[in-house]
């Protein structure tokens, strides 16, 4: 084979191999995904726990700052689904979570509908009415005992 | 004299007291500002993995509104002039600086939330760095101490 055609299945052969999906370029998006929806998690968290100060009242806060906070954490929580759903083990997400990825998705719709309320109960009554359904977080609880990696 | 006694020693037992309830206040103080300083963080890193085009952009206009309504609690956040965590005392010290920075935060935030709710994902894209002046801030009135790996 003339020298030349040598070097062009080499060259060819490298571009190739550099397309293939290596362990590492693999690990760097499977890094991105776990990332990502770990942000979207951890928002809700944080927004948890400011809420939980709220209502035990060792903050203060207006009712504006009251339901902005709900709102948020119901903007998180319809994020959570497709955060999830590239099937990308790793994090606190036990593998379970795409072995029973029906019931998940479920979950994550309770999630939806429990959020959406108590922002749409922060609106009309504020901390009276979204407070109860606050403190009734069994949704967040359930799902992290089934799904999340003890801490 | 014995009732005297007992005055004088319940005046001293609350005095010994105050600071310990004023520290536990001011701990709350620190830790709500924190919870929503790094909601804030967590949903600007998400964007930034959108912006880098590490994750698909399907929630980007979800996590401009997420930052623009808990921008707009962060000023009220650190109106108690309590001391600590990762806030410089420049904060208090430079306060309407610090308030006009966060003004605009909250404002401009608001208008990219809502440009993108109108006119979609590029539309808000174009604007990000209205969305996120995060670092000017940062740079200024966060100790750097602990700011590794935030905005």
């Amino acid at each position: 084979m003339p020298k030349i055609m040598r070097s062009l299945h080499a060259i060819v052969l490298f571009f190739l191999a550099s397309t293939v999906v290596l362990p590492g370029s693999a690990s760097a998006d499977d890094q991105d995904t776990i990332d990502y929806r770990q942000h979207i998690m951890k928002t809700m968290g944080e927004l948890q726990a400011a809420l939980g100060q709220i209502l035990q009242q060792k903050v203060v806060v207006s009712p504006e700052a009251f339901v902005s906070h709900t709102e948020t954490l119901a903007i998180a929580a319809k994020m959570a689904k497709s955060a999830f759903q590239p099937k990308v083990t790793g994090g606190e997400s036990k593998p379970e979570l795409w072995a029973n990825w029906a019931d998940f998705s479920k979950r994550l719709d309770e999630l939806t509908a429990y959020t959406d309320a108590v922002a749409s109960a922060a609106r009309s009554g504020g901390m009276a009415a979204a407070g109860p359904k606050l403190a009734d977080a069994h949704v967040c609880k359930d799902c992290h005992d089934q799904y999340r990696q003890k801490k | 004299m014995k009732r005297l006694v007992k005055l004088v020693g319940g005046v001293v037992l609350v005095a010994a007291l105050l600071p310990n309830a004023v520290a536990a206040d001011d701990k709350e103080v620190i830790e709500y500002r924190q919870h929503i300083m790094n909601a804030l963080n967590e949903q600007a890193a998400a964007l930034g993995m959108i912006m880098s085009y590490a994750i698909p952009d399907d929630n980007a206009v979800a996590h401009f509104q997420a930052i623009a309504l808990t921008a707009k609690t962060a000023l009220k956040a650190f109106e108690p002039k309590v001391q600590g965590g990762e806030a410089k005392p420049d904060v208090w010290a430079n306060w309407a600086d610090f308030s006009k920075r966060m003004n605009e935060f909250a404002q401009n935030s608001e208008a990219v939330a809502k440009l993108g709710a109108a006119q979609g994902t590029e539309a808000a894209m174009q604007r990000v760095l209205d969305a996120l002046p995060c670092k000017s801030c940062h740079d200024i009135y966060r100790t750097e101490s602990k700011s590794k790996g935030k905005k």
